[in-house]
Formats: C-alpha cells, structure tokens, sequence
C-alpha cells in the first residue's frame, strides 16, 4: 500500500511541476514578452527595457525559471497591473466564494442523485427507470452555459423571482439568492453523472437476494431502500466524488461566467479577456493545483477504503 | 476469427449502406446519434444552398424580429438573418472539433503505440508522463492558452488536439498490451516483421473499433469546449458566427426577451453533442456485447 502512495504522490509531483513550467514558458511566449502586456503595445522600446530590468526579465530564461520557482514556493504571486492589488489579495477574496457554490453544488447533487438513483433502481424494469435513464444522458450532455441562460430567462426574465447574476451583498437571505441559480446549473450535470452511476448500482442491490429476503420477512419499501439498498450501494461515492471533481471544477468555471457570479473562474475568465497576465497565471495554477490534489485525496482515500485497489 | 474478434468488429456492416434498415434495429443509437450529426453537418454546409442569405449583411430596420415565415429563427440585433447565422456558425463549431479529434486521435495513437511497443522501464516512465498531464485541468488550461495565443479557426484546432490527446493515448497502449503477446503477432515477428509492420497492420486493426468509440467521445468533449470558450469569448472570434458565440451573444441579450438568440445555438450545441455521445455508447454497448 505505501508503495501505491509514494507512486500516487509522484505523479501528482509531476503534473504539478508540469504545469507550473507549462505556464511559465507559455507567459514567456505571450507576444512581445509580458513587459509588453503590462504596457500595453504601444509602449515606447525605452520603457519596456527599464521594466523588463526591473522585473529581471533580461536575465536569461533558465534563471527567470528559477527565480519563478522561488517566488512561487514563497506564496509570491505577482501584482495584478490591470485590477493594481497583489494576487494573493485578490485570490483571498474569491476563493471562499467559489468554495461556497462548489460545495452547494456538491451536496445538491448528491442529494438530488440518491433520491433519482433509489428511484431508478427501483423501477429499474418499468418506463419510469428507461425515463430517468433518458433524462440522465440529456442533463449529463447539456453545457452548464445553455442550462444557465434558460434559468436565468425563465426565473429572472420572465418570472423575476430570482437575481439573474452577481452576488448578494446585504445579509444571508441575498446571498442565498443570488446562489440558488448558479448552484441548481452546476448541480444539474453533477447529479446526472452521480445520479446514473448510483442508480445502476441500486439496481444491481435489488436484484441480491437479502432485498428478497427482507421483503418475505414483510418490512417495508421504505425501511428496504433506506436500511438496505442505500448503505449498500453508497460505498463507491468516495470514487465517484472523485470522478466528478474535474467536471464541478470547470462547469464551475463556465457557471460563475454566466451568472457574473465573482469567484475564481469568473476572475480566470475576465483576467483572459482583459489579458492581464500576472492575475491569469496565479489562477491557472491555483485552479490547477486544486484540481491536482482534489484527484490526490480522491484516490489515496479510494484506495484506503477499497481493498481490492490496495492488493493490486 | 475468433467469437471475441468478431463481436469487435460486428459494428462494420452498420456502416453499409445496404443493410440501412437492419442497421436501424441492430443498434437504434449508434444509427439516431449518426442521422442527427449527419443532419446538423448537412444544415452547416448544405444549408446556405437552399437558403441563400448572407450571415453577416446588417439590416437595421429589422431587429430582434421573433421567428416567423419570411425569417425562419428570427433575426438578431443587428437585423441579420439568425438562420443564416446558425448555419455558417456550425461550420467553425463542428469542423474545428472534428478535425482537433483527429489531430487528437493522431498523437493519442503514435504516443500509445509507442509506450506500448517499448521496453517495459519505457512503458513504465511513458505512462507516469501521461497520469501527470491526465491530471491537468483542460478547460483552464485552454482558457489560459487561449488569452495567449492569436485565436483563429487553426490555432484553435491546434489547442484543442495538442490537450486532449491524452486520454486516446492510454487506451492505445492499453490495447497495444492485450495485442502484442497474441500467438498470431508472435507467429508475424517470426516471420520477420518489424515492428512498424505489426504496428499497421496487426495492432491498429485489432485496436480500430475501440480507438473509434474513443474517437467519437472526442469529438462530443471538443464540440463542448470550443462552445464553451467561443461563448467565452475565447474561441472562434467574432464577426465570424459560431453556435457558442451565438450564445453567448444571446445571453447578452437575454433582457430584451429574444428567446430564440438563446435557445436555436444551445439546442445546436447540445444536440451535436448528444449526437456524438449516442453512437459513442451505442458502440461501446455493441463491443461489450450488452
């Protein structure tokens, strides 16, 4: 098993030593050289030389390579020349809120998916299951942007009962609001991937044969599914929390887009538009490194709880 | 041919024209998901032939006109013609992504059969490489490269093949290892083949009908990012129309109650994918003989 985690832990060590370069040379690659970027493209030739001294961008890559290592290690994230705050500062004030529409979205989903996966299970072998089945793969293709803008029309436009973007300011209620429709986006392909995935394995837990067992001894539906089939077919959830990190990541990304709603993504999304370079790559890597480490846990917790992957 | 290789390749004769009807009833997804994306490629490029507008003449006393006979999808708020605009907007949207598949499938399939072809310390040190760049976020990835480099229809076919190779790769050599011990590959090397032999003729035909369904599955992610970063922004640029653009300049709209700048691109987009997605397990389906 530990030699499972040491393997595990130096993949991760790769891509993360991957991305970072791949970041790195790719800002190296921006037109003109990020002194340029920060100026703007009209610059005068004099002014971009004194800043590519006093940034040290005239030493020799290998160096600069380096020296980014050093900054990034020390939590030296860059200045953001566009937004004129740190990056640190600014990461600081999103972070929590994407946190807060990952999670939300997160707990809707499972949720949603343990009540529509229970169901499935059970009427595996009736029109109902095939239409839950249908409805899954539909949910599951759909763009979180597409099911963003019908919400947004329908409950904002049309109806007004909800704030079509942006963030609450005054008080709970208000945030909770202005969360309800980015969270209901992203909880919609999540819980169609979690969702499809459960109820095949609710299935499979109807068919053993303690259901008909407990059924012959005369309990409940209800006592079956919650005491039984449940805690049964829930194991793989850890696995499949895993699975679906990548996907609540970038639907993350396009839902806070949508909605305006300021949180990493959105700032990813507006530092690439406005291409204000020292801001993108902090988030790049921010992102990224979450990613990274959200596959990590998933899978060292995986294969802690699932004996066969610790014997492979 | 053994029972197990002939289930692999049970799916060809699907692709006859001959037996359409058998076709229909054999394996009703892969055929509905192929008719629909065949029908939206025929709508982007045939469609222009039977409605002839341009996507880009301006008309400023025919805004935001809701769908109706004389303008089929509406027009949009520029007076231009949303049907034309759907139709030249296709074009970008699918072509980019299917030809990014195919850049994809490319170096999937050189990078798999060469980890799976090489000493095992080789294979060993390919595979850690792929698990390390698996693990990259792609979309922000692309969002990042995307502010970087000067975005056209080529550049964006190259960020889409050059990220998301990876996942073809690992099945390449996957299969690549359940193929090259089999008696009849041995029995070639015997004979004196070398290994770029066995690699075109006996590896790539054994893999070809899961490297396909991989393939299909491709092309539905790249329709649904370059959507994604085209309603971004950072995809195909404007004036240029492209359905995720189309979007994304719809719900910049939304307020003034234009439904269908909304709804006709976000159907387009889901249904292209669906599409992709139906044969994809309609195929998956048939290998696994479900």
């Amino acid at each position: 098993m530990w030699a499972m985690i040491v393997r595990r832990l130096s993949v991760s060590v790769v891509s993360l030593i991957l991305l970072v370069t791949l970041v790195f040379f790719m800002i190296h690659a921006t037109p003109g050289g990020p002194a340029y970027s920060i100026l703007g493209s009209h610059a005068s030739p004099q002014a971009v030389a004194a800043l590519n001294r006093q940034m040290g961008l005239d030493r020799p890559l290998s160096v600069q390579y380096g020296i980014w290592w050093i900054h990034l290690l020390e939590g030296r994230l860059g200045y953001s020349y566009i937004q004129h705050v740190g990056v640190s500062h600014l990461i600081g004030t999103y972070l929590d809120r994407t946190l807060a529409l990952d999670l939300g979205a997160l707990s809707l989903s499972i949720l949603i998916s343990l009540v529509v996966g229970l169901v499935q299970g059970y009427w595996a072998e009736r029109l109902g299951g095939r239409v839950i089945g249908f409805l899954q793969i539909v949910f599951y293709a759909m763009p979180v942007f597409f099911t963003g803008i019908l919400l947004i029309y329908v409950f904002s436009i049309r109806l007004n009962w909800l704030p079509p973007g942006g963030i609450g300011h005054h008080g709970w209620g208000a945030r909770l609001r202005h969360l309800a429709l980015p969270v209901l986006t992203l909880a919609l392909p999540v819980s169609a991937g979690f969702s499809r995935y459960f109820g095949h394995q609710a299935r499979e837990e109807y068919r053993q044969d303690y259901v008909r067992t407990a059924r012959a001894r005369g309990l409940s539906e209800w006592r079956i599914a919650t005491r039984h089939v449940l805690r049964n077919a829930v194991r793989p959830f850890v696995t499949l929390v895993g699975m679906m990190i990548p996907v609540l990541f970038v639907g993350g990304v396009l839902t806070e887009s949508v909605f305006n709603y300021p949180g990493l993504g959105w700032l990813l999304w507006r530092s690439a538009l406005d291409q204000d370079y020292p801001t993108l790559s902090a988030i790049t890597l921010l992102i990224g490194v979450l990613t990274i480490l959200g596959n990590l846990i998933a899978d060292l917790l995986n294969s802690i709880l699932d004996v066969r992957v610790r014997y492979e | 041919m053994n029972e197990r290789a002939s289930r692999r390749w049970g799916f060809l004769p699907l692709l006859r024209w001959g037996t359409f009807g058998r076709s229909w009833r054999a394996a009703p997804l892969v055929m509905s998901g192929l008719t629909l994306f065949l029908a939206l490629l025929a709508f982007s490029w045939l469609g222009p032939w039977v409605y002839p507008q341009s996507p880009y003449t301006i008309h400023p006393h025919r805004l935001f006109l809701a769908p109706s006979l004389q303008h089929p999808l509406g027009t949009d708020d520029l007076g231009r013609s949303f049907l034309a605009r759907m139709m030249y907007g296709g074009r970008p949207s699918l072509g980019v992504a299917i030809v990014g598949s195919i850049l994809a499938l490319l170096i999937g399939l050189g990078y798999g059969m060469a980890s799976g072809l090489s000493p095992v310390w080789l294979d060993r040190v390919f595979m850690r490489i792929l698990d390390a760049i698996l693990a990259l976020p792609t979309l922000i990835l692309m969002i990042f490269f995307a502010a970087i480099v000067p975005l056209s229809p080529l550049s964006l076919i190259l960020l889409l093949g050059l990220l998301s190779w990876p996942g073809l790769a690992r099945i390449v050599r996957n299969e690549v290892l359940a193929y090259k011990e089999r008696d009849y590959v041995l029995a070639a090397r015997q004979y004196g083949a070398g290994t770029g032999y066995l690699a075109r003729t006996h590896l790539l035909r054994s893999m070809f009908p899961i490297v396909i369904v991989n393939a299909t599955f491709t092309v539905a992610d790249l329709i649904l990012t370059l959507a994604g970063l085209s309603f971004l922004g950072l995809g195909i640029q404007p004036p240029q129309p492209s359905w995720g653009g189309l979007l994304g300049n719809g719900s910049n709209l939304a307020i003034t109650g234009s439904w269908w700048l909304i709804l006709f691109p976000g159907l387009a987009i889901l249904l292209a994918i669906l599409s992709m997605n139906l044969v994809g397990q309609g195929l998956l389906n048939r290998l696994e003989g479900r």
